[in-house]
C-alpha cells in the first residue's frame, strides 16, 4: 500500500492531480467535483499546500474500497501532466493493438 | 500431456472457491489491501497501470488445444480479445476486472488449469526447455521432473512467504534452451556412469543484480530431487534476507555466503530434515512418465518436400526443426510478427492455431521462454500445408533465432513499475530489419529488451541488451553486448552511456556494422565475433563524434 | 484476545511480562517470557526444574542448549508481519531437528488465510482477536486435508 503520510513530503511539483484505480475495474480514475471519475480533462486541479486534505480524501475513499493505488500526478507550468507514466496512464497505450 | 488426477481437480477447485472468498472480504472491506495484495499476487493477479493484470500458469509451457481455446474465450469473455504470453512460459491477460477473477479461475480449472503461484513471493510456474522430448540428443525429458516439481510447490506450506519470488527451470539437453544459469534454481538431466541424475545449479538470476547460478552438486540421484529442493528452500527461507527487496533473492545470500558455506548449510538441512516420504520411488517416476510419450507418429516422407515457393522456403529454413522421429517436424510459431507485441496473440490466432494444432500435431502446443509457440510433431509431408494455414492468421513470420525474434516485457505501456517504453522499441526494430534476407545476413542474433532494471525482458542476457531508463522525464535505452542465456551463459557488457529513444536505432545499426565488419567466415555469429573482438571496436564506432 | 486451535478456544492462560528485570517474586510458570527474561531466569528454570512458555518474535533467532527445551512448555512465535515467512521453517525446526514435544503458538501479525499452512508446519494454536474467530474457522473449512506435500 502506498504510504500516503509519506508520498506529500516526496512530491516536488506546485500543481497536481488527484488519480487513483478503480477497486473493482482497475480503471484509472480522477478525483473531480461529482466524485471519482474517468474523465482527465475534469479532475480538480490541486495546489500543494491542500494537499493533506486531499491525502486524507483519499485514505477515506481507500478504506471505504472505492479506489486503490492513489497518488499524485504532477502538472506542469503549462497545466498539462509531467511525467510519462502519467501521460500513458492517463491516455492509454502509445501503441495500436 | 498432463491429466489431472482427482487430487489435483479438487486442489485447484478449492482454490477457486478460497480466492473467490479472498475477493469477497476485499470488496467488502475484511481484507485492506495490504493484505490482500500478497494474497492475490499468490494467485497471478496484479495492478498495473491502467488495470489488473492475470498471469495464468502454463506449467513447463505445454498446452493442449482445448486449453488454448479456453484462452481465446477467456480473452473474448472477460478481457480485450488477446492474451501476452511471457518469458516464463505463462500467459497475461492485461484487462480483467477484480470481481470476474474468481469466474475466470473457474474457466480455467474447467481445461485444468489455474493461476497458482504465478507471482508472489513462493516457487513460481516450473519452467522447461520447450523441445522437451523432441529431440535426439536430449538425455531425458525434463517435463516428469517438472510436473514432479509443480505438485510439490503448490500451496507448500513452508514456502508459500519467502524472501521473495522463487523460479526453477528444467532442461534433459546440454544445450540449454531453458535459460536455467538465470533461474534461483537450475536443473539439468545429466548421465553418470549409466545413472541419470540432475547436476545441480543455483543462485542465478537477473534483476539489477544479475548473476550467473553456480553449481552446487555435480550429481544428485533422482529419488532425492524433492529432498535437496527443500534443503535449499530451507536454508533461503531461514537466511534469505528480508531487510530490503533488492536483496532479497537467493543470489544475494548465495554471493554474500560463497557458495562453500552455502552448501554446507545445504546439506546440514539436507541431511537433518531429509523426509523419507519425500524420498522418490520408481514407481512413482514412473506412473508420472506414462503421461508424457510420444503419441503413436507413422512412418512417412525422409524429408520436408521442397516446394518451390520462396517465402515458404524462407519460413521452413527458420521456423522448422527436425523431430527426433524421422518423418517428423517441429514447427515454430513466431509470435513476433510487424503487426503485435512480441508475445501477444489474438484470440483469433489462439482459436485457429487450437485449429490446426488438433490437425496437425495431436493437438499439442507449447511456449517457449523466447514468447514463441511450437506445434511438437507435424508429418513432414503436411508442413507446407500448416504453412499455408498460419500464414493466414500472420503466423508465418520466418524470424526465429533472428534479430527480430527480440524478447521484450510490457514496459510502460502496461506496467506499474517500468522506467520506459519497450514494446515500441521492439517493434521499431521489427520495422527495420523487415527484410528476410538482411536479417539472415546478420544471423542468429538475440536482442532482449527490458523497460526496467528489474530485467523481465532478459537484457542481461541478450547478445544486444536493451535496457530503458528515465533520465529527467525522458526515456533513454542502455545497450549490452555479448548477454547469453544459454549453456554459456554470460551477462552482458554496458557498452557507454544510455542513448535517446531517437537515436538508439542508428545505435543498432552501428552495432550490427562492426559485427559485419569483423565476422571472419560467412556464418560467424553475433556471440563469436563479439566474444572474439571485445567490446573495444563497438564503443569506438558507437561513440565516435563524442 | 484469544487463543484458537483446530476445534476449540480458550482464553490466554499466560500473562505477559513488561521488557525490564523480573522481581523474585513472579511466577515464571505462568507468565510468558521473552528472550530477555529467558536469559536472565535460565539457570533458576533448570535449577527448579520449572516449566515456562517463551515468546520470540519472528526476526528473533533461536538458540538452545541442548536440555532447554524440556523447560519449556509453550513457544509463540510472533509474527512482526505476515509476509515473514521464517516461522514456518522454525517451527518445522523444532519438531523436526529438536523434537520439541510442547506446544508452538502463532500470534502477532498473521492472517486466517496463513492458518492451515501453520498447523501443517508444526504449529498447534493461534492467538487472534475474538471478533476475528468466526473468519479464522470459516477458512479453516477449506482445508480438505489435500495436500501435495507429505
Amino acid at each position: 500500500m502506498i504510504n500516503i503520510a509519506n508520498m506529500a513530503k516526496k512530491l516536488e511539483g506546485h500543481t497536481f492531480l488527484l488519480s487513483a484505480n478503480d477497486l473493482k475495474t482497475g480503471k484509472v480514475l480522477f478525483y473531480t467535483s461529482n466524485g471519482w471519475l474517468p474523465e482527465l480533462n475534469k479532475a480538480i486541479k490541486i495546489e500543494k499546500k491542500s494537499i493533506e486534505k486531499y491525502e486524507k480524501l483519499l485514505k477515506i475513499d481507500e478504506e471505504n474500497c472505492l479506489i486503490v493505488s492513489g497518488r499524485f500526478v504532477e502538472l506542469n507550468d503549462s497545466g498539462s501532466i509531467k511525467n510519462l507514466r502519467d501521460k500513458i496512464r492517463s491516455s492509454g497505450l502509445t501503441f495500436k493493438i | 500431456m498432463y491429466k489431472y488426477s482427482e487430487i489435483d481437480k479438487k486442489i485447484v477447485a478449492n482454490r477457486v472457491k478460497q480466492f473467490k472468498n479472498q475477493v469477497d472480504r476485499r470488496l467488502s472491506g475484511k481484507l485492506t489491501e495490504d493484505e490482500f495484495k500478497p494474497l492475490r499476487l499468490m494467485n497471478g493477479l496484479y495492478l498495473q497501470l491502467h488495470a489488473y493484470m492475470l498471469r495464468v500458469a502454463i506449467p513447463y509451457g505445454e498446452l493442449s488445444s482445448k486449453q488454448l481455446r479456453q484462452l481465446a474465450f477467456i480473452a473474448d469473455k472477460y478481457d480485450r480479445g488477446y492474451g501476452h504470453f511471457t518469458t516464463r512460459q505463462n500467459i497475461q491477460f492485461n484487462w480483467p476486472k477484480l470481481p470476474d477473477v474468481p469466474e475466470i479461475l473457474e474457466e480455467l480449472s474447467k481445461v485444468e488449469m489455474h493461476a497458482i503461484q504465478t507471482s508472489g513471493n513462493c516457487i513460481r510456474n516450473i519452467s522447461a526447455d520447450h523441445l522437451a522430448g523432441l529431440t535426439i540428443e536430449e538425455i531425458e525429458d525434463p517435463r516428469p521432473w517438472c510436473e514432479i516439481i509443480r505438485k510439490w510447490s503448490t500451496f507448500h506450506p513452508e514456502f508459500s512467504f519467502l524472501p521473495r519470488k522463487f523460479k526453477i527451470a528444467v532442461t534433459g539437453c546440454s544445450e540449454d534452451r531453458a535459460a536455467i544459469l538465470v533461474h534461483d534454481i537450475g536443473l539439468r538431466l545429466i548421465k553418470d556412469k549409466g545413472d541419470i541424475g540432475f547436476e545441480v545449479f543455483v543462485g542465478g538470476g537477473q534483476g539489477r543484480s544479475p548473476y550467473i547460478a553456480k553449481k552446487i552438486k555435480n550429481f544428485l540421484p533422482k529419488k532425492d530431487l524433492l529432498n535437496y529442493l527443500e534443503a535449499i528452500l530451507t536454508t533461503y527461507n531461514q537466511l534469505g534476507r528480508r531487510d530490503n527487496i533488492y536483496k532479497a533473492r537467493i543470489k544475494i545470500l548465495l554471493n554474500e555466503l560463497g557458495i562453500e558455506k552455502f552448501k554446507e548449510f545445504v546439506e546440514e538441512n539436507f541431511k537433518r530434515f531429509s523426509n523419507k516420504k519425500l524420498i522418490l520411488d520408481k514407481s512413482t517416476i514412473k506412473n508420472i512418465f506414462k503421461f508424457f510419450k510420444l503419441p503413436s507418429l507413422k512412418p512417412g516422407l525422409e524429408k520436408v518436400p521442397e516446394i518451390k515457393n520462396s517465402l515458404f522456403l524462407e519460413w521452413k529454413n527458420q521456423n522448422v526443426l527436425p523431430h527426433k522421429h524421422p518423418n517428423y517436424s517441429i514447427i515454430l510459431v513466431s509470435l513476433k510478427s510487424n503487426e503485435k507485441p512480441p508475445g501477444d496473440a489474438s484470440s483469433i490466432q489462439m482459436r485457429k492455431l487450437a485449429d490446426i494444432a488438433d490437425k496437425y500435431s495431436f493437438g499439442e502446443i507449447r511456449v517457449t521462454h523466447e514468447q514463441n509457440l511450437v506445434l511438437p510433431h507435424v508429418e513432414n509431408s503436411r508442413v507446407y500445408e500448416i504453412w499455408n494455414e498460419l500464414l493466414n492468421i500472420n503466423l508465418a513470420t520466418p524470424n526465429i533465432g533472428l534479430i527480430t525474434d527480440t524478447i521484450c516485457c510490457p514496459g510502460m505501456d502496461y506496467c506499474a513499475l517500468a522506467t520506459a517504453r519497450s514494446i515500441p522499441i521492439s517493434q521499431k526494430i521489427t520495422d527495420h530489419f523487415k527484410n528476410y534476407s538482411h536479417q539472415k545476413e546478420i544471423g542468429d542474433l538475440k536482442i532482449k529488451i527490458s523497460g526496467c532494471i528489474n530485467a523481465c525482458g532478459h537484457h542481461h542476457v541478450g547478445n544486444i541488451g536493451i535496457l530503458g531508463l528515465d533520465r529527467k522525464g525522458k526515456e533513454f535505452y542502455q545497450i549490452t553486448l555479448g548477454g547469453s542465456a544459454k549453456e554459456n551463459a554470460s551477462i552482458g557488457q554496458i557498452v557507454g552511456p544510455s542513448f535517446s529513444e531517437k537515436d538508439l536505432m542508428g545505435a543498432i545499426e552501428k552495432i550490427i556494422k562492426v559485427y559485419k565488419k569483423n565476422k571472419i567466415y560467412e556464418k560467424e555469429d553475433f556471440l563469436s565475433v563479439f566474444k572474439r573482438i571485445g567490446i573495444k571496436k563497438f564503443k569506438e564506432k558507437l561513440y565516435d563524434n563524442n | 484476545m484469544i487463543i484458537i486451535d483446530k476445534i476449540s478456544e480458550r482464553k490466554n492462560e499466560f500473562i505477559e511480562l513488561p521488557d525490564e528485570k523480573l522481581s523474585k517474586k513472579t511466577s515464571l510458570e505462568n507468565c510468558l517470557l521473552n528472550l530477555f527474561h529467558w536469559k536472565e531466569k535460565k539457570k533458576e528454570i533448570h535449577e527448579k526444574k520449572i516449566k515456562v512458555a517463551l515468546k520470540i518474535n519472528s526476526d528473533e533467532e533461536l538458540i538452545f542448549g541442548e536440555n532447554d527445551l524440556r523447560y519449556i512448555k509453550m513457544i509463540q512465535i510472533n509474527f512482526l508481519n505476515f509476509k515473514d515467512g521464517r516461522p514456518f521453517t522454525l517451527a518445522k525446526k523444532l519438531r523436526k531437528k529438536f523434537l520439541y514435544k510442547g506446544e508452538i503458538r502463532a500470534s502477532g501479525n498473521i492472517l486466517p488465510d496463513q492458518f492451515v499452512f501453520l498447523l501443517r508446519c508444526g504449529f498447534d494454536t493461534v492467538e487472534i482477536k475474538e471478533m476475528e474467530k468466526d473468519t479464522w474457522l470459516e477458512l479453516l473449512e477449506f482445508d480438505d486435508g489435500l495436500y501435495y506435500q507429505p
